[in-house]
């Protein structure tokens, strides 16, 4: 019998998640990760991983759960999928601490669970404020436990170029370049599973990982596979503003009882602690007095800027709000957000139990991806899968909090075996392919770089995305008003007629950095178009996507999911209907019961 | 890597082996001979009592063979071993507990040294028959002297840290503060030996003896 | 410009493993709370030298950039340490940079740490799950376990303990304080004890946890404050009580 052969492309949960179900079905599995998967992005999910396994007494349901995710998403996310990762939910919690996830625990030795974002119920399993790390570890464990048994065999230097499609538009393996020695070598595999997370590169600074640049999913793109949903970005309303990154300051922190708040006077002089409470302006409570600071993300985003643009009340005139923690006993922050505190106080050299911290939204999450089908995590191109961030499916128009961990992995459990089914079921495997598909594959990307290498011309790869960053930072995120977007665009067209003419400072063949970069900005810029097109033609608000010209939400025009295509090398844009089989849309409103 | 590579080695044992033996027997032995010869405190006479007691014990080859040299000789040996599979970088990390590291090998190395030609001098020259008179003559050369001040500060600094590593190391003070609390307990060793074996020296090189109002007037 | 303020940054460079290394000079501007990674980016974008010469970006490791991927440790000024966390306000200048000195240099700042990852593998540092499919709960785990167990496992390693150690060098495979950390992490979970002897004995082989001499340097330079040498001396304990019991039943 033929034995078939998945590559995994991406080592963080959903990946590794993916890998393992598929080692698990028997099948060899290559891992390709740019870095060690021990360091995938993953690590940096802080607060916690949504199930509802009632474990407060409070009355949770797993239905509840698919409620709030959906309400949550403003009802753009096809619904059965997200259905069945809810019910799913809970076992993919007694999985993990199977694993020996360090959950904290109640004084039975339960898992205990804090409250999120976007939910009136403790529903968030959580490792202190780690959990993504922690989860992540987990994951790492087991497969390395599958590659001592030689079930595993991982490329954790290699950075994913192109897939091999044949003739007949099947996905027959991919061409990778390894990071080192910046070989270009094609793999063959009968499927592929794709769980290349983020895109955060693309707004420049974010609260994403250097790696997270959505490169991959835009090579894909552009190899016929669809993208959904781009124009649905997450800006994260706390982060601590920094040059190089802008560091996540979790939900939990809110949470745990975190309050968000300015002074009402705009001119206050006076250090935050010395502020009376009756001349604080706790914005969110007092906008929202049923969720208060744990609104969902889009609406605590816009609050926090109507607070700093509008209301000219942002913290000593600049764009920031207080974020506050002091209130809550020492002990029970350092034994539940010790972590992120610790990043907040290691980065700026202020101690956020004794001073309340200042935050401001940053780009966080990207609820589009690539174009998954509604059972197997299968993308448009036979043999190709997707899990993950990286994937559209789950989280509609907005993420809740603490709901991407549980989708990265409940979506990478789905692609391993399917794909693994899929590579059983083929008549003729790749190992039937000619070598001259892989071959031409592998020349059409070798030509690519020893043209970056060899061509003379007048820009930085690193300027061109510095203004990149801004562009999209400034008119691709909160607010979005249509000839802001069109200039956008027309913008980052000028930047690809510059990247034209980039010229590398590095023209070495070993660990060429600048070369792997130079090579994913192409592909970002063409994602950046992507979500921007997108971002342009839905003229509504919904979730994340937030139109002031089109305040409100439109089913009736806009009830439906973007699918870009790429033709004829263009973007076009259609358009599909959403699977709203199970919960009618109503509206989402967080400043009174739902 | 191969699973093969976790099989047990020699090198675990040795290692524990030469941990065990710088307590037993050879820090056991250097309190049993730093309160020996602090009976010269007391009296020349004493002292020479004391050392014929031990000069005649039975099976004194087989004893001195077994209990002393040879595991000395393996504790010094193996430590130099040791030592050249280390590298100090005490320089670029100056903690307390690197610098223990360190000194532990260079009081190591001085330790073995002086022991060897203690032993030469006062065992094997004098036919393992020295007395009173023939150690506080050496004392009188001054270089004698002060290889004897160096070897006691040396040997005692390296017991001390020794019993700290070792109940680190045999995970009998695991916690920060047990281990606090041995670095306390092997400092404390540590100074008292000096003392003692300063005291000791000055006996024979000054003819002192503060203790000799113990002894019965006659 | 003038009035601007410089950062003077100097980077020890090595086209790869054959090329000799050399040192190289940068100026940057300064900018408030500046750390190392932006200075590399600073120098990414204009690979310039302090003497105006030509050079090349400097290839380096870095991800999360909030210490918890565990990529970028290098030394600065001579210390083992993330570069991320490395903030220039509160580094003496010249800022001195060097890769690692433990372990196989790729280029310029970059390392190969798969030694972790394979030592890891060799103390089975997994709990060993029969399947990902639904088979319950797992262990009850009382709270004092878990407060014990969860700083073990934010060890990212990144190497800075064997990087600092003195027993880690070209004659020693010392596997180092963060796998004997790991060892004691699985040991003490309900179903990790399962492989608890074979963790143990992995411990006792070459590079084993013989090797350690005590300096506690890992414990100080370990980003995450992980309590290493608590782990070592419990480790320890537990290795030759399971070599003597098992030297007694033969």
């Amino acid at each position: 019998m033929r034995q078939p052969k998945i590559i995994v492309v991406g080592g963080g949960l959903a990946g590794l998640m993916a890998t393992i179900r598929v080692a698990e079905a028997g099948v060899p599995v290559e891992l390709f990760s740019i870095v060690p998967v021990k360091r995938s992005h993953s690590v940096c999910a802080q607060g916690g991983i949504n199930a509802a396994k009632n474990q407060k007494g409070e009355g949770d349901t797993t239905d509840k759960h698919f409620d709030d995710t959906i309400y949550g998403g403003d009802f753009l996310a096809n619904q059965p999928l997200v259905k069945r990762m809810c019910e799913a939910a809970p076992g993919i919690i007694d999985l993990l601490d199977r694993m020996g996830v360090m959950f904290n625990r109640t004084p039975e030795g339960l898992l205990d669970y804090r409250r999120f974002g976007g939910t009136l119920y403790h529903r968030t399993a959580f490792a202190g404020a780690t959990t993504g790390q922690q989860l992540l570890y987990a994951l790492d464990e087991q497969v390395r436990r599958h590659e001592a048994e030689d079930k595993v065999k991982k490329f954790e230097s290699s950075t994913f170029l192109s897939a091999v499609i044949d003739e007949g538009r099947v996905c027959r393996g991919i061409c990778a370049m390894d990071l080192r020695s910046m070989e270009v070598k094609t793999y063959a595999a009968d499927a592929v599973i794709f769980a290349t997370g983020g895109i955060g590169a693309i707004f420049g600074r974010s609260t994403n990982s250097v790696v997270c640049t959505g490169s991959a999913q835009s090579a894909l793109f552009q190899q016929g596979v669809d993208y959904a949903n781009g124009e649905f970005i997450q800006v994260h309303p706390t982060a601590i503003p920094g040059e190089d990154k802008l560091r996540l300051m979790s939900e939990s922190a809110r949470g745990e009882g975190g309050r968000v708040w300015v002074p009402r006077n705009p001119a206050e002089k006076r250090p935050p602690r010395s502020i009376p409470e009756a001349e604080r302006f706790y914005f969110l409570e007092e906008w929202y007095p049923k969720y208060g600071n744990l609104v969902p993300r889009d609406i605590a985003t816009r609050a926090i800027h109507r607070i700093v643009y509008q209301e000219k009340l942002g913290v000593d005139g600049q764009a920031a709000v207080y974020l506050d923690v002091t209130h809550i006993p020492r002990e029970t922050l350092d034994r539940k957000l010790e972590g992120i505190l610790e990043i907040y106080e290691k980065f700026l050299g202020v101690d956020p139990r004794v001073e309340p911290m200042k935050v401001f939204p940053a780009m966080h999450y990207t609820m589009g991806g690539i174009w998954v089908n509604g059972e197997d995590q299968a993308t448009n191109v036979p043999g190709i899968y997707a899990a993950g961030e990286c994937e559209y499916q789950y989280h509609g128009a907005n993420r809740l909090g603490a709901n991407s961990l549980v989708s990265c992995i409940f979506g990478g459990g789905i692609a391993g075996p399917a794909a693994a089914q899929y590579a059983k079921n083929l008549e003729k495997g790749a190992e039937s392919i000619p070598s001259v598909v892989f071959d031409a594959e592998k020349k059409r990307q070798e030509e690519k770089n020893q043209k970056l290498i060899s061509q003379d011309g007048s820009e930085n790869p690193i300027t061109i995305w510095r203004e990149f960053g801004y562009i999209m930072t400034e008119h691709v995120t909160v607010t979005r008003i249509n000839k802001n977007l069109e200039m956008a665009e027309a913008k980052i067209r000028t930047l690809q007629e510059r990247y034209k003419k980039i010229n590398l400072s590095d023209r070495t063949k070993w660990s060429n950095q600048t070369l792997n970069f130079a090579r994913e900005l192409e592909n970002m810029l063409i994602l950046a178009r992507v979500i921007t097109l997108g971002a342009l033609a839905r003229n509504e608000s919904r979730g994340a996507h937030y139109k002031p010209d089109f305040p409100d939400r439109d089913d009736a025009n806009w009830l439906k999911t973007t699918r870009a295509k790429w033709v004829n090398n263009e973007i076009q844009l259609a358009y599909e209907p959403v699977d709203i089989s199970l919960i009618r849309p109503r509206a989402r409103r967080y400043d009174a019961a739902k | 890597m191969s699973f093969t590579a976790s099989q047990p080695d020699t090198s675990y044992l040795l290692r524990k082996l030469h941990s065990f033996t710088g307590i037993l027997p050879v820090g056991a032995f250097l309190a049993e001979h730093f309160w020996s010869n602090s009976s010269a405190l007391v009296s020349p006479q004493r002292y020479n009592d004391v050392s014929q007691e031990l000069q005649t014990i039975p099976f004194r080859l087989a004893v001195e063979w077994g209990a002393i040299f040879l595991p000395m000789l393996f504790h010094g040996g193996y430590g130099i071993w040791i030592w050249l599979r280390g590298k100090s970088n005490v320089s670029d990390y100056p903690w307390a507990g690197n610098w223990l590291y360190t000194l532990q090998r260079y009081t190591g190395l001085i330790a073995f040294a002086y022991i060897g030609w203690h032993l030469y001098t006062e065992r094997w020259l004098t036919h393992g028959r020295s007395t009173y008179a023939n150690v506080a003559e050496d004392m009188q050369n001054p270089w004698y002297l002060a290889f004897f001040v160096v070897g006691i500060l040396a040997s005692s600094f390296h017991l001390g840290a020794g019993i700290w590593n070792f109940l680190c190391k045999w995970g009998l003070a695991a916690t920060v503060k047990a281990q606090q609390a041995a670095g306390r307990f092997g400092a404390v060793v540590g100074v008292t030996f000096s003392l003692v074996g300063i005291l000791i020296v000055l006996s024979f090189r000054f003819d002192w003896h503060p203790f000799s109002a113990y002894l019965p007037n006659k | 410009m003038a009035e601007t303020k410089q950062v003077i940054v100097k980077v020890k460079r090595q086209a790869s493993p054959k090329d000799p290394a050399r040192w190289e000079e940068f100026s940057l501007q300064w900018r408030p709370s500046m750390n190392v990674i932006i200075c590399l980016r600073d120098i990414a974008e204009n690979p310039v030298t302090r003497d105006g010469k030509k050079t090349t970006p400097i290839s380096y490791d870095s991800n999360c950039l909030e210490e918890i991927c565990g990529s970028c440790a290098m030394l600065i000024n001579g210390k083992a340490r993330m570069a991320c966390s490395a903030l220039v306000d509160q580094l003496e200048q010249p800022i001195r940079i060097e890769p690692l000195s433990k372990f196989p240099l790729v280029r310029d700042l970059t390392v190969d740490r798969q030694f972790m990852f394979e030592s890891l593998k060799r103390v089975k540092a997994w709990i060993p799950i029969d399947g990902t499919y639904n088979l319950g709960e797992g262990p009850r785990i009382s709270p004092e376990i878990q407060e014990k167990g969860y700083p073990l496992s934010n060890c990212i390693s990144c190497g800075s303990c064997l990087e600092v150690c003195p027993q880690v060098n070209e004659h020693n495979q010392f596997v180092g304080a963060a796998i004997i950390s790991q060892v004691r992490l699985f040991n003490m979970h309900p179903t990790g004890a399962m492989n608890k002897s074979e963790r143990l004995k992995a411990l006792m082989g070459p590079g084993g946890i013989q090797e350690c001499a005590n300096a506690q340097n890992c414990v100080h330079a370990c980003p995450k404050n992980i309590p290493l040498t608590e782990s070592i001396a419990e480790v320890n304990r537990d290795v030759w009580k399971q070599a003597l019991l098992g030297w007694l039943t033969g």
